[in-house]
């Protein structure tokens, strides 16, 4: 069974006339770690927030494990590190994934002792008190990262994990999603950086202006960048 | 799970309400700050005029005649007056433009055989309740002169009593501030919740919550409930501030009236309308600058308006019908009825449906307008 199958899904925003994707279809293999490219205002963050139920109001289909989305229960198979750094600042560490983890359901003592796994993946423990405002940007980036692995979903949702974070934080990243592709989670990973798509996944889909450009298996490409320019062109994309 | 996420949500907006120190000046220490100098500064308003405090006076005796000279003394010895020597040469626009004193009382020549009549010149800036008990002064002592009697105003004094309940002669200017402030205080709870609202959306912490299994209503709850919450401490402690603490720095008293209780359906009201004008602007808003100036500006107008910065009882005519269009006029009327006027349960309650009617709308238009994401 797939992890995630997207088929023909169209969506535009209010008052837009162009659509953010127009019969996008994606499939993620169960167990996998894949990347989704894309330049800006390729679509890939509208895919995510659709996949994990905060737009609703598009065409087509997308089904987690099996389960049709939006569902409540396949929601919880998701963990979802949105782009941004999606974090309360005046809570600690602690506090933020006390709160998510109520939000997913999870039982206190599960929350303890999820929250030290979590924290120690992501080499947050000893700042676990501390307010996240204190943190630095790679701190906040891996607390986001946290938040998402808490409820320790099947399908882990990336949206360009180490924007703004310095080699160290980055390179801890990279680790920690490379143990947890190996350890049978399935991460579908947005980004731009081709170095990391290409260090990391095992296959990838390119995306362009909302519609799938290529799909395949990344040992077929040899440079990604070169690859991503050939498909997406060298013009800029201010979008 | 549904009660659980609901306390998290609660719980999450306290912790982030509660850590914010300009959040915590704004809704409790300001309204404690102005209930202390507001009440000092409305003192005079319902102050018995005179009696409360004596008003300065100089007497420029300009006849010398007998009956000039007997009124001259009979001013400067009245136990109301301070009888402030006239100042060498200075005119009566000099003596009060100067502050030496708030009248100016002359004898002119020709007093005494009735042709012309004593005059005052008043401070122009004195309230024009405090000037109209210094003219009956002054003319109940000028009547005594005139027609020889000796005892006037003890005569006068016992035709027309004053009947007033106990501890009721006079309200304190507390009465009018503690419920007052409370109440706009409660009102500003608009700006903190306003921002924490669009800073959710914009941090996309909003956004996350909804890729759990959380319902819209129960985030609506998680937002509102602690606001709520808030609402009722702020009352609380403005209440027990009036009748605690400020009465011991200013030597003014607040009485909760015959029937305290009825302040709980009133402040269940009042909360109720303050939260539902917060959710109104956090809606409205698009930036939290944008909202918190709405907030603010919103608050401050229905406040004027209202009767909370000038009492309701001494706006003219047509203010007083305006102030009708403002919530915290009805809030404040409600609070009055129970510490000014003990009035029944019966007489209050038109007062709530008013606010009652104004949260609704204010929850309704939000419901309508509100954008999650």
């Amino acid at each position: 069974m797939n992890a995630l199958d997207i088929s023909s899904i169209t969506f535009n925003y209010d008052g837009m006339s162009v659509y953010a994707l127009q019969n996008f279809s994606l499939s993620v293999e169960d167990g996998r770690m894949q990347a989704l490219l894309g330049p800006n205002g390729a679509g890939k963050s509208t895919l995510m927030r659709i996949i994990t139920g905060q737009l609703r109001g598009y065409a087509g289909e997308v089904l987690v494990y099996g389960g049709k989305m939006p569902d409540r229960k396949a929601l919880l198979s998701i963990g979802y590190a949105p782009q941004p750094i999606s974090l309360y600042t005046t809570l600690s560490a602690l506090e933020n994934l006390r709160f998510f983890g109520a939000m997913a359901g999870l039982p206190d003592e599960q929350i303890v002792s999820r929250s030290e796994v979590v924290l120690e993946q992501t080499g947050l423990m000893a700042q676990a008190k501390e307010p996240v405002m204190s943190f630095s940007g790679g701190m906040q980036r891996r607390l986001n990262l946290a938040v998402a692995l808490l409820h320790s979903p099947k399908l882990l949702l990336l949206d360009e994990p180490t924007v703004g974070v310095d080699p160290q934080s980055r390179n801890h990243i990279y680790e920690t999603l490379t143990e947890l592709n190996a350890a049978g989670m399935t991460i579908l990973l947005s980004t731009h950086i081709m170095d990391e798509a290409q260090r990391l996944c095992s296959s990838v889909t390119l995306a362009d202006k909302g519609a799938v450009i290529f799909s395949g298996s990344m040992s077929e490409i040899d440079n990604l960048e070169k690859f991503f320019l050939e498909k997406t062109g060298r013009g800029l994309r201010d979008a | 799970m549904i009660f659980r996420q609901l306390k998290e949500l609660i719980r999450k907006e306290l912790l982030i309400l509660l850590r914010d120190r300009q959040t915590i000046l704004l809704l409790f220490l300001m309204p404690v700050a102005l209930i202390f100098f507001m009440s000092l500064a409305l003192e005079g308003v319902w102050m018995d005029k005179l009696t409360e405090r004596k008003m300065q006076m100089v007497v420029a005796n300009e006849s010398h005649s007998p009956k000039a000279n007997l009124l001259e003394e009979k001013i400067k010895f009245h136990k109301l007056i301070a009888y402030v020597g006239r100042p060498r040469g200075m005119d009566s626009n000099q003596i009060i433009a100067d502050g030496k004193a708030q009248a100016v009382v002359t004898i002119p020549k020709g007093f005494e055989e009735g042709n012309k009549p004593v005059e005052i010149y008043f401070d122009p800036q004195m309230d024009a309740g405090y000037r109209i008990a210094a003219r009956s002064l002054i003319t109940s002592i000028t009547a005594e002169v005139v027609m020889g009697i000796d005892n006037l105003e003890t005569v006068v004094a016992g035709l027309v009593v004053e009947k007033t309940k106990r501890n009721k002669e006079l309200p304190s200017p507390l009465q009018q501030t503690v419920p007052a402030y409370a109440i706009f205080a409660m009102f500003f709870i608009a700006i903190p919740m306003s921002i924490g609202f669009l800073r959710e959306k914009k941090d996309g912490t909003l956004q996350r919550l909804f890729t759990y299994p959380v319902n819209t209503n129960l985030v609506t709850l998680g937002k509102i409930i602690p606001y709520y919450l808030i609402n009722i401490s702020q009352f609380t402690l403005m209440m027990l501030v009036g009748v605690y603490v400020i009465s011991h720095f200013i030597s003014l008293s607040f009485h909760v009236g015959e029937h305290p209780w009825h302040m709980l359906p009133v402040t269940i009201v009042v909360a109720a309308a303050a939260t539902g004008f917060g959710v109104l602007v956090a809606v409205l808003g698009r930036t939290p600058e944008q909202s918190s100036t709405m907030a603010a500006t919103g608050a401050i107008l229905m406040g004027v308006l209202g009767g909370i910065m000038v009492p309701h009882a001494v706006m003219p005519p047509l203010m007083k019908k305006l102030a009708m269009i403002s919530p915290m006029y009805w809030g404040h009327q409600a609070y009055l009825d129970i510490v000014l006027r003990d009035a029944s349960f019966g007489a209050i309650l038109p007062k709530l449906i008013v606010m009652t009617l104004f949260a609704g709308i204010c929850f309704c238009v939000a419901g309508r307008k509100v954008q999650w994401i």
